[in-house]
């Protein structure tokens, strides 16, 4: 779902009246399509699927009239397209539909499983970039010299390693073998039935709750998905910064300024950097969005109540409106992810504008 | 730097050291509903045990013994089709209300006209949405009146009452629950109302099961005071919860994290035996096939597979050897082993039957231990025998569906009795009585009229020994010559820390006891 666009909109000419507002309703009308594409889509696969639900849910011991009250009981006696009428109906007045798998309203069990995610992510992505970045300046300063070598086994290892036998690895040792680090999960059973998680993050409500040992706790569980999850990142952020850098560096304006006796360093950081800049900011979007959509594995491996896991579970339970309700919401992240990139890069290259 | 960080964090395992709380490591994600009107998984049969009590109930130690639980004593009825229930005098819920007989009434009523995954359990007394009121009287303040229309005896009916969907509930609590004429459905699905020894104190979805112990429960009080079972998906991770001590006892760990485990200080592994039966089914309604429909194919697979080899060396342990549709530990189990792998016997008996040039069977298969690793080991064994096996991994409801469509040529499956009765397995394997009723017998295409009688008259046989006789016959007549080749018997394999003492589980799904658990 890498779905995210060339962050440059090649607008020529200068900015013309009324040409903000052209964009806000091209952006906005581009969302909507591409959602309702994506509902139709996922809503068509999951019909065409040769599970059944009602199977599915209840088992195949059931009596046929058990049978029947269930697929009236799921919508599923319908036509393909009432059934959809029906479900585009709801999702209007905010209504997502009961997941079959959770008995909860989808939009509940979005609210719960969400958070929990993007707090993952976000830390990872952080930890991502405070590292990335830095590594990709430091390899692309020094082209193909030890440094740049090492950044790019750094960078491959990150790609090539199998996150979920790495995840398995790290859990083996830093909590069955060494017991640093706490083990899967969100908080230990004596913290986690104790303190409501209102926010959704576990790090903000055990900071709140003032338990003490919560906040450690939550930062122990925290620790090893995130160091992990920003590795995984780590790989692409780097290679891809360092190309966009490089690629940079070869233009005539930089050959300019190191004529004009400027350090390469300087040249890096004050002329090549900031005109990477949308290049860099649109790698990184990339890489936050597949980190809130990809990190199945990692929560399967951690136990951590995600959305990922949230999807998985339900495409095992072929829950429809579980499956639709998750797929929404990532696409949603995708087109929230790509308004805010079209609007930094805007900001940050006057090229676009 | 890192290190010195890192080991802020060093920590104590978290349950070894609560002496009252358990924590439970296992997969979580079947659980449809915790209402026992409707949860029909594993995981939620276990809860039904720990939370809510039957009229009566099988004994832990032998399930073919039936014990008084919220019914101190029964009688006969007014006619050979009723029997009459008497409550104890103790019997209370969780919420303090006591249990009577309206609440009995109000559970079998709701649940039948509920009509969920588990109701077919009820409709075997004959007892339908539209009849079940009739069928419950109160007496008195203490006792109950059930009768049925089936032909069947007390015995049954009171085996089919130990199923998990006749739980009793409250209703007074559940019906002020009710929301759009639901029966509570909705409340219930996250909820308890029961008088078991433990009750529900937070449910979330995919994550927890939190459960109190419920000191007021008829019968013993449990020993610990919480319950808590995690839902950890990756049999990895549950291992290595239980290993640090993180977790005081482990279910459904695969067997290499089990051989991982062997020997570890501080861990103790325990097999039950449990009633789940594998079995290879070939469909011969399918027309696209008819060789499926040969008995000699039939012959010839029962020395096809190797058993020895599955339940030793591939699955170390976890199954046993087991070729008759009623596991061992149910009364009348025919526990004969008359087969094993012998490729030249079957080549010989396919060659009689003119199938040695060249057969291909399409087998569907849950793509999911073990089944997929059973699935090939019979596609190497057949395969010396000259038949290709093509296997179709797919999800459960996907296999079901192309069973219940009776699209499939062969499949691996496994049985779950739905309650503590030969009847139960029998009903299944050797009744097609061709009215709509899609039993496994149906779905194969196998026509029976006079198995699927002797059925019905062993389920309507009162006598226990006479009854006990019929069953083994029937199960002789499908060992030798059926689409069924019955293979193997599950074993149930837990895994836990070894301060953790009086963990009981019985033959039957739902048989999980942690009433009497204590952690030293």
């Amino acid at each position: 779902m890498n779905a995210i666009p060339a962050a440059a909109s090649d607008e020529h000419g200068a900015p013309q009246r009324g040409g903000a507002v052209r964009a806000v309703f091209h952006g906005v009308a581009t969302a909507m399509f591409t959602l309702a594409g994506l509902l139709v889509v996922t809503f068509g696969l999951s019909r065409l699927s040769p599970v059944d639900p009602t199977l599915q849910m209840l088992g195949d011991h059931a009596s046929n009239s058990a049978y029947a009250e269930m697929r009236r009981t799921l919508g599923l006696d319908a036509p393909w397209p009432v059934q959809f009428e029906r479900y585009v109906g709801r999702l209007v007045h905010g209504d997502w539909g009961i997941s079959s798998s959770t008995g909860e309203r989808v939009g509940d069990d979005l609210r719960r499983v969400f958070p929990a995610t993007l707090e993952l992510a976000t830390l990872a992505m952080a930890l991502c970039t405070l590292v990335g970045l830095p590594l990709a300046v430091l390899a692309a300063w020094r082209p193909r010299g030890v440094l740049d070598a090492g950044v790019r086994i750094v960078s491959l290892a990150g790609n090539s390693v199998p996150i979920y036998w790495l995840g398995l690895l790290a859990l083996y040792l830093f909590y069955a073998h060494w017991r640093w680090l706490a083990g899967p999960g969100r908080l230990d059973d004596a913290f986690e039935y104790t303190i409501d998680l209102h926010t959704g993050s576990v790090l903000l409500d055990t900071w709140r709750s003032r338990i003490p040992g919560a906040f450690a706790n939550a930062l122990s569980h925290l620790l090893l998905p995130v160091l992990l999850l920003g590795a995984y990142a780590l790989g692409n952020v780097t290679r891809l910064t360092r190309a966009a850098l490089l690629a940079e560096s070869a233009k005539e304006y930089v050959t300019l300024a190191r004529a004009k006796g400027a350090s390469d360093l300087r040249v890096l950081l004050g002329h090549v950097l900031p005109n990477a800049a949308g290049i860099i900011v649109t790698v990184l979007a990339l890489a936050y969005a597949n980190l809130l959509e990809g990190a199945v594995l990692i929560e399967t491996v951690f136990a951590w109540p995600g959305l990922g896991r949230y999807l998985t579970t339900a495409l095992f339970a072929a829950d429809t409106p579980a499956i639709l309700g998750g797929t929404l919401a990532i696409g949603l992240c995708f087109v929230l992810l790509n308004a805010v990139t079209d609007l930094v890069v805007r900001l940050l290259d006057p090229r676009t504008r | 730097m890192w290190i010195l960080c890192i080991s802020c964090f060093v920590r104590a395992s978290y349950a070894a050291g609560l002496p009252d709380v358990l924590v439970v490591a296992q997969s979580l994600d079947d659980i449809v509903s915790l209402d026992p009107a409707e949860g029909f998984e594993v995981s939620s049969l276990q809860l039904f045990t720990n939370v809510y009590q039957r009229l009566v109930q099988p004994d832990r130690d032998d399930p073919a013994v039936l014990v008084p639980t919220l019914a101190s004593a029964w009688t006969a009825g007014a006619t050979p089709h009723s029997l009459v229930f008497t409550l104890r005098t103790d019997a209370a819920f969780a919420n303090g209300h006591a249990v009577r007989p309206e609440d009995v009434i109000f559970s079998l009523c709701r649940a039948v006209k509920l009509n969920r995954a588990p109701v077919f359990i009820l409709n075997e007394l004959g007892w339908r949405a539209d009849t079940i009121d009739a069928s419950l009287k109160k007496i008195d303040a203490r006792r109950v009146e059930l009768d049925w229309s089936s032909d069947v005896g007390p015995a049954f009916v009171l085996s089919l009452l130990t199923a998990p969907v006749a739980s009793i509930v409250d209703e007074l609590e559940v019906t002020a629950h009710e929301a759009n004429r639901d029966w509570g459905n909705a409340w219930l699905k996250r909820h308890s109302s029961g008088s078991g020894p433990f009750k529900v104190r937070r449910y979330i979805a995919h994550e927890a099961l939190v459960l109190d112990a419920n000191p007021s429960s008829p019968g013993d009080a449990p020993l610990l005071k919480t319950l808590i079972i995690k839902n950890v998906a990756d049999a990895a991770t549950r291992r290595l919860l239980v290993e640090v001590g993180d977790a005081d006892i482990a279910r459904d760990l695969g067997p290499d994290q089990i051989a991982a485990l062997k020997g570890k200080p501080g861990l103790k592994t325990l097999r039950f035996s449990s009633a789940t039966i594998h079995y290879l089914m070939f469909n011969a309604a399918n027309p696209g096939n008819p060789a499926l429909a040969n008995p000699a194919l039939w012959e010839a697979a029962r020395w096809l597979i190797d058993y020895r080899g599955i339940a030793d060396r591939l699955l170390k342990g976890e199954f046993e050897i087991h070729q008759a549709f009623l596991a061992d530990g149910f009364p009348g189990a025919l526990n004969d082993t008359p087969y094993h792998l012998d490729v030249t016997r079957a080549k010989a008996i396919l060659a009689g039957a003119g199938l040695d040039r060249g057969l291909k069977i399409k087998l569907s298969v849950m793509n999911q231990p073990p089944f997929e690793d059973i699935a090939q080991s019979l596609q190497s064994t057949f395969g010396q025998a000259g038949i290709e096996l093509e296997l179709l991994p797919a999800l459960a409801g996907e296999v079901y569906a192309k069973l219940r469509a009776r699209s499939v040529e062969a499949a691996w499956l496994y049985w779950v009795p739905d309650y503590f009765d030969a009847n139960s397995t029998a009903s299944a394997f050797a009744s097609n009585r061709e009215d709509g009723t899609k039993t496994l017998a149906w779905r194969a295409g196998w026509h029976i009229p006079a198995l699927s009688g002797a059925t019905a008259a062993a389920v309507a046989d009162q006598d226990a020994t006479s009854r006990r006789g019929r069953y083994l016959a029937i199960q002789a007549a499908v060992q030798k010559s059926s689409p069924f080749v019955i293979a193997l018997q599950a074993r149930a394999v837990v895994v836990m820390r070894t301060g953790v003492q009086g963990y009981a589980q019985g033959l039957d799904a739902d048989m999980a006891y942690y009433d009497r658990v204590s952690k030293r």
